[in-house]
């Protein structure tokens, strides 16, 4: 895709991201990684010594039964859940608390989730362009342009005066991902974003997040979608009770799993 | 005894000579009962005030009558060195009455946002005034306008309790023609239709706004 090229180049981390790593260059930071973490809810160990890291570039799925933590794993990259112990670092630099810190990190880190969330008093293009223009201080025509090359990408340019009610489901996690890219974001993280679509929008989606992954795209995914991984991840992470129960390239991993869980999990998915 | 349809209507301009009170009187307290009623609301969530508390302070706001808040703000409060004019102790008297509903139409205006909303505020790098500002509190107020819509008819219903402390409204000037002529069916007529009038014209008002916000930029 033609377009991609400009999203890509255009790209980069903000500077003060990219000074903390000294010596390496960017392209050795890895875009995501989540060491020894460890997350809580109340007494629950919802993430148990989490492992995880996603180079620049990566297009990893995260797959595992409900309740296995991977929508609290996805939510503490980009500091919506927090945690109790460990590291996360986006593109080199620790998440932490801090408000402004978190802001800013945020907006390298787009995400995507299942019930879409787009905001329903506004047009999709107000949707679009809000963080453009109050978060990054775009005019609103510098942004409109934005968003409608974006629009553009997800192959709804015609909707942009329309509510997010008056749009298909599918049609709405499109918009959702296009809100999302207007931020130029680094990463692209995703929550099952078609679990929550009848069965004839699923392509439509997917179709757009293989494009991305194609245009290179870091992309984090939880998704159940085998044929998704198949075709557009470089590893699938098994997540089950909290821990990575298995790491492997999708032709292992849907071929020869090493865990029985893995196995069992499988099963029950390809049957 | 006859009624007197020449008598009714020369005491339309006198009653409507006030129905600027009875409706700034509403609009002020209906204004007033938000803003507290959201207070109460906020206060509570952000867990500066114990849920119980709150629910207690609600509950007792709510089970008082007005004229016992109108009483006791006009005649107790002047005992401790606090005279407030009438028409002030009035608007005081429903705003608190009525802040405790309101503050329940708050909460259930905030709790129906769905919390995934302020979630992908955030996680498009929005500050938490720029949440609360363009993402949170123009829902809430879609929310709460139809319901804030109903509850001023109550309150407009409410403004003739406000006679009992000579603030001129619309039922006390139909009263004081009553007294003087000893006529009551006429003046007392017109004050009931000009009420009704209104209520109708607002809950109109209401319905529209209510249609308007389910059309489509509603979720
Ligand atoms: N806010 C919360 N408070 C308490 N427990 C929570 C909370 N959020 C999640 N949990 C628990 O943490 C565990 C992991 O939840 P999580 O949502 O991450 O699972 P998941 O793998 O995304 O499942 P699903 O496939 O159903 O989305 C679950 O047991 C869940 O009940
Ligand atoms: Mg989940």
């Amino acid at each position: 895709m033609s377009d991609g090229q400009s999203m890509r180049q255009a790209a980069s981390w903000p500077a003060e991201i990219g000074q903390q790593h000294g010596a390496r260059g960017p392209d050795q930071t890895a875009a995501v990684e989540a060491a020894a973490l460890n997350k809580w809810f109340g007494s629950f160990h919802a993430l148990k010594d989490i492992n995880l890291a996603v180079p620049q570039g990566g297009r990893i799925v995260i797959c595992g039964p409900s309740g296995s933590g991977k929508s609290t794993l996805i939510r503490c990259v980009n500091g919506l859940e927090p945690f109790q112990s460990g590291t996360v670092r986006i593109g080199g630099v620790d998440l932490t608390r801090d408000q402004k810190q978190l802001q800013k990190i945020r907006r390298s880190v787009g995400m995507v989730f299942q019930q879409f969330n787009l905001f329903p008093h506004l047009t999709v293009m107000a949707n679009c362009t809000l963080a453009l223009r109050r978060v990054l201080g775009k005019s609103r025509t510098e942004a409109a342009d934005i968003a409608a090359h974006y629009l553009e990408r997800v192959r709804i340019p015609e909707q942009a005066h329309k509510y997010p009610a008056q749009l298909s489901g599918g049609q709405q996690q499109r918009v959702a991902i296009a809100r999302a890219l207007c931020m130029n974001p680094k990463i692209m993280l995703f929550d099952e974003p078609t679990s929550s679509l009848d069965p004839e929008m699923v392509k439509e989606v997917l179709d757009v997040m293989i494009d991305l992954a194609a245009d290179g795209m870091t992309m984090l995914c939880v998704t159940h979608e085998m044929g998704f991984a198949r075709e557009a991840a470089d590893q699938v992470v098994f997540m089950d009770q909290g821990s990575i129960v298995e790491t492997a390239s999708p032709a292992t991993f849907f071929a020869a799993p090493s865990q029985e869980r893995t196995r069992l999990f499988l099963d029950k998915m390809l049957r | 005894m006859n009624f007197d349809f020449a008598f009714a209507a020369s005491t339309v301009p006198t009653i409507l000579g006030v129905i600027g009170t009875t409706i700034g009187v509403a609009v002020l307290s209906c204004a007033g009962a938000s803003i507290l009623g959201f207070s109460f609301e906020i206060a509570r969530r952000a867990g500066s005030v114990p849920g119980y508390l709150m629910r207690f302070a609600i509950d007792f706001i709510r089970s008082t009558p007005v004229l016992a808040w109108l009483y006791f703000l006009y005649f107790v409060l002047p005992h401790w060195g606090v005279t407030l004019p009438a028409l002030v102790v009035g608007i005081l008297g429903l705003s608190i009455y009525f802040s405790g509903y309101l503050a329940e139409v708050f909460k259930a205006g905030i709790d129906a946002i769905p919390k995934g909303q302020a979630e992908a505020a955030k996680a498009l790098g929005l500050n938490r005034i720029d949440v609360v500002s363009f993402v949170l509190a123009p829902q809430m107020l879609r929310n709460v306008a139809a319901p804030v819509g109903n509850h001023f008819v109550s309150i407009l219903k409410a403004t003739p309790y406000l006679a009992v402390i000579a603030v001129p409204e619309m039922l006390g000037s139909a009263l004081d023609i009553a007294s003087n002529t000893y006529r009551y069916a006429e003046p007392l007529t017109v004050v009931g239709i000009v009420f009704l009038v209104l209520a109708l014209a607002i809950a109109q008002g209401v319905n529209m706004l209510e249609r308007k916000l389910l059309g489509p930029t509603n979720r």
